[in-house]
């Protein structure tokens, strides 16, 4: 039979299990054996002697004893003790912890021992702040003062009966003699010392999050544990669990051994651990943003890649290292994945767009370097956006890191140079006075709301400053006149390119250029210069020509050459018909081959290099129907062909093609 | 309409005629609830405990058995009042008043008795293993207040300790299980919007008559933190100290003075 509590909890949320109580309880029951448990003492006080009376010491002795462990053990398990409220200090009853002198304690009744099964509820604590209101005429303490008006707010509607039961309670009370009331008080403060804490300390009942399954509810038992253990039995594929158990526990145990140095609880922390001290020099000097790491963090930062990408400031550093080798592209794509993960529903929507735009379109100028079919499932997905649409992408990419970049920047100068600068701390030596002094300064941190605003300021500003990196990369992409496959180019240097500029990461790459600069050539020479009536606007080129595309690209990056004009300009008209940030109204133009000879050196229109004539093989991303036929449709007005990046899963409405 | 107001904050109106009897007692019995409840966890309080025992026990099903009758009785005479759509609007506003008291009355006894049931399996009679808490003294002057009766000296009868244990094991369950059903029953029998209801008394009740400071002093003996709350009678006894010694310093000088000259 289950008793169940009796406040309705319709929100279903339990408290979790709390093994250590019963055994609490049971080290307890032993301690009360008249022959082998602790000594007691009567307590002297004014006018009357109280017994049961434990010293400190006494129960640091038993427990020693009793356990077989060092007195630093036993004194730690005392503490435990009394701060989750089974004996409780007589002197100073505030401070929650057992001193292994000759301080002295009582047990505490098993009616205020704390249960997993009944939470404390803010009834009982109403009462019990209006007893010590009456008794001290009014003189609570402040937190008290505030509890109990906070109370009396949300439970108004109980306020006469709480009152009349607190002064029952109290009359009841006087019913006891003298020395039995003061006991009774002694106990009823300490549970609620424990339960409701004083500001400035930690309850040891603190236990998180309600759970959504009640532990007290009844298991499987019966009937149906028999069918469970049969199941078992039947499928032998259920057994390899076991020895992947192994191979867990083997991973576990390298783990343990990695992040042990690491643990500020497990292993000394530099300066100090701040739990200990109430000295927050760690987390700042830890911070997300912080201009020089430690040591200790940059040493995390070689245990994986997942390591690296995790910690803020790692992931700077490697996205300098990028910037450097001109692959930025990759880092930025995944970040805008995680930021659409955890973004909210509402920006969902853009962000795809704007995350497809920038990275995975057709000439997209900062396209990311994914295999076909992967592409395919993620233009799919894309017609229908949600959270997890760029899974499959993303994951690609970060192994591709993982397993390219990853390793040149551990290499890398600029991890080098990280590491140098990296700072070790020295210790804080604190004495007990200046630990006192650190608790009595404690300061609440700044608030995660305030928090999250000066990561979005500065995500802004740095995308604001964006525009001065990018004009050191990617200008080698001069129009190479003779090549009649021209994009578009942007008819006027458009006026506002950093508002676009903001919403791209910075360090776009000029990936979508070279394949024609080198490729574009002997694959025109091929296709015979197919015009677009086949409404085949090219995205990119095939799998096969992509690696070697990626192979002259990364060559061409590396001799480092210039690119003349702002592709700021080329960024302005990404977004012809999608309503983005990107203000900028600027079409790409096609430019008709004779067009394109007299076309000013200023030209930077080869970011949207969309191929006519590659071999259909090389194609391989799925185009839409619709946007064939649009193209056809389009093509056939007479038009170059719409070079405009439109989302696949926008409806398009046909318009005319020079725009 | 004549009020009657409570020292301890509960007000009924007494209407005339005899469904306003019925109401003056049921509003007495809903009185009674919360000190049989108050008394209950005190008994609560001594189980486990050094002076728990056969006594304790038997008091605290006495207890538990006064409590339930009341509870019934007053749910019975509230739910029928409630349930009278004709009941003025002012009457029923004291109803729901009673109304929160006897539900945080049963939900308060609910996990008393829950807490005792549990414990009871913990510290049993047969083999007593009782936490040494301090208590010196017997629970029977708080019984005798929960029954209403001056005193409880009843022997207990020793053949009641063969199956007692059991018996009382089972009850408990049975006599839970009815709490709970009355609880569930008021919630779902009669609508009061317990957010609703406006208490009658003050944010801060009334001191009472003679403040049990005395015991409050020996807490404030035990307690070192007396955090710049020196009571006052220190300092006016260091103030009377000092004159004193002026006086006599005074005095010694001054006779010093005669005797010489």
């Amino acid at each position: 039979m289950t008793i169940r509590n009796t406040l309705r909890d319709h929100g279903q949320r339990y408290r979790p299990r709390m093994a250590c109580l019963k055994k609490a309880e049971k080290v307890l029951l032993e301690m009360q054996d008249p022959k082998s448990g602790v000594k007691s003492q009567p307590q002297r006080l004014v006018i009357t002697t109280i017994p049961h009376a434990i010293t400190g010491e006494d129960i640091v002795a038993w427990l020693a004893d009793r356990f077989q462990i060092d007195t630093r053990e036993a004194r730690g398990l005392g503490s435990m003790l009394v701060a989750l409220g089974f004996v409780y200090p007589l002197q100073d009853h505030k401070r929650l912890l057992l001193k292994p002198d000759a301080s002295l304690y009582r047990f505490q009744t098993p009616y205020f021992w704390p249960a997993q099964q009944w939470p404390v509820e803010d009834t009982d604590y109403a009462i019990y702040l209006a007893k010590r209101n009456i008794r001290k005429k009014g003189l609570l303490e402040m937190h008290e003062q505030e509890q109990y008006n906070r109370l009396h707010k949300w439970m108004n509607h109980k306020w006469d009966f709480i009152v009349m039961q607190a002064k029952e309670q109290n009359r009841a009370a006087k019913e006891r003699k003298k020395p039995d009331r003061v006991v009774f008080d002694c106990q009823e403060r300490a549970y609620w010392v424990v339960h409701k804490p004083p500001p400035g300390t930690v309850s040891a009942m603190d236990y998180g999050l309600d759970r959504r399954i009640d532990p007290n509810a009844d298991e499987v038992t019966g009937e149906n544990a028999r069918l469970l253990r049969e199941d078992y039995d039947l499928h032998p594929a259920v057994h390899h669990e076991a020895q992947s158990q192994v191979v867990g526990v083997h991973r576990l145990v390298k783990y343990s051994a990695t992040y042990n140095s690491h643990d500020p609880f497990l292993s000394k922390c530099l300066p100090s651990n701040p739990w200990h001290t109430d000295d927050v020099t760690y987390w700042t000097l830890n911070m997300p943003n912080v201009e020089t790491p430690t040591k200790m963090r940059v040493e995390r930062w070689t245990f994986s890649f997942g390591e690296l990408l995790s910690d803020a400031r790692g992931r700077d550093d490697f996205r300098r290292f990028l910037k450097k080798e001109f692959s930025g592209e990759n880092l930025a794509f995944w970040e805008g994945c995680e930021d659409l993960k955890w973004g909210t529903a509402a920006t969902m929507r853009e962000k795809a767009e704007q995350i497809y735009k920038t990275f995975l379109a057709r000439g997209a100028p900062r396209w990311i370097n994914i295999d076909g079919k992967t592409m395919e499932i993620t233009v799919n997905g894309l017609k229908h956006p949600h959270r997890y649409v760029l899974d499959a992408a993303q994951t690609h990419i970060y192994m591709l890191m993982k397993k390219d970049s990853y390793g040149r920047y551990m290499k890398s100068q600029v991890f080098k140079d990280t590491l140098k600068k990296a700072i070790c701390p020295e210790e804080h030596k604190f004495t007990d006075a200046q630990l006192e002094q650190n608790a009595k300064n404690r300061r609440p941190s700044l608030s995660p709301i305030v928090l999250r605003q000066r990561e979005l300021e500065e995500r802004a500003r740095m995308a604001a400053n964006a525009p001065v990196d990018i004009t050191q990369l990617c200008r080698f992409t001069t129009p190479v006149p003779h090549l009649a496959v021209y994009s578009g180019l942007v008819d006027s240097p458009s006026a506002n390119p950093s508002s676009s500029l903001a919403v791209l990461a910075p360090c776009p790459s000029p990936i979508s250029v070279t394949p024609d600069s080198t490729s574009a050539s002997e694959r025109r020479a091929e296709a015979g210069g197919k015009a677009e009536q086949d409404g085949e606007a090219s995205r990119a080129p095939g799998s096969t020509c992509k690696s070697r595309v990626a192979l002259s690209l990364r060559r061409l990056l590396r001799r480092g050459c210039g690119v003349g004009g702002g592709p700021s300009d080329v960024f302005a008209s990404l977004s012809p018909k999608c309503q983005s940030a990107a203000g900028a109204s600027g079409r790409i133009r096609p430019i008709s081959p004779d067009a394109s000879s007299q076309a000013p050196p200023r030209r930077i229109g080869n970011f949207f290099q969309i191929k006519v004539d590659i071999p259909p093989e090389c194609r391989i991303y799925p185009i839409e129907s619709e946007d064939e036929d649009e193209e056809n449709r389009a093509s056939s007005q007479g038009a170059w062909g719409t070079k405009e990046i439109i989302c696949p899963w926008e409806s398009l409405t046909p318009h005319n093609g020079t725009g | 309409m004549t009020r009657l107001v409570r020292g301890n904050g509960a007000s009924c109106a007494v209407k005339g005629g005899q469904p306003g009897q019925n109401f003056v007692r049921c509003s007495w019995q809903v009185i009674l609830m919360p000190l049989v409840v108050a008394c209950y966890r005190h008994l609560a309080s001594f189980v486990g405990g050094c002076t728990d025992g056969l006594k304790l026990r038997d008091e605290l099903r006495q207890t538990r058995e006064r409590a339930r009758e009341l509870a019934t009785t007053i749910c019975q005479h509230l739910t029928l009042h409630l349930r009278d759509k004709s009941l003025p609007v002012e009457q029923r506003k004291e109803m729901e008043l009673l109304w929160v008291a006897l539900s945080s009355s049963l939900e308060l006894l609910h996990v008393d008795m829950c807490k005792v049931y549990n414990m009871g399996a913990v510290f049993t009679l047969e083999s007593p293993r009782l936490v040494q808490t301090g208590m010196q003294g017997g629970s029977s002057e708080i019984a005798a207040r929960a029954l209403s009766l001056p005193d409880l000296n009843r022997a207990v009868n020793s053949n009641l300790i063969d199956g007692f244990e059991s018996q009382e094991h089972k009850t408990m369950e049975q006599e839970i299980n009815q709490i709970d059903h009355m609880i569930e029953d008021m919630e779902t029998k009669v609508n009061v919007l317990r957010w609703m209801v406006e208490p009658n008394g003050p944010l801060n009740a009334e001191p009472l008559g003679s403040a049990d400071s005395a015991s409050l002093a020996l807490l404030s003996v035990d307690d070192e933190q007396l955090a710049g709350r020196q009571p006052a009678g220190r300092r006016v006894l260091i103030v009377a100290l000092l004159l004193l010694c002026v006086v006599i310093s005074v005095a010694t000088t001054l006779s010093i003075c005669i005797f010489f000259f």
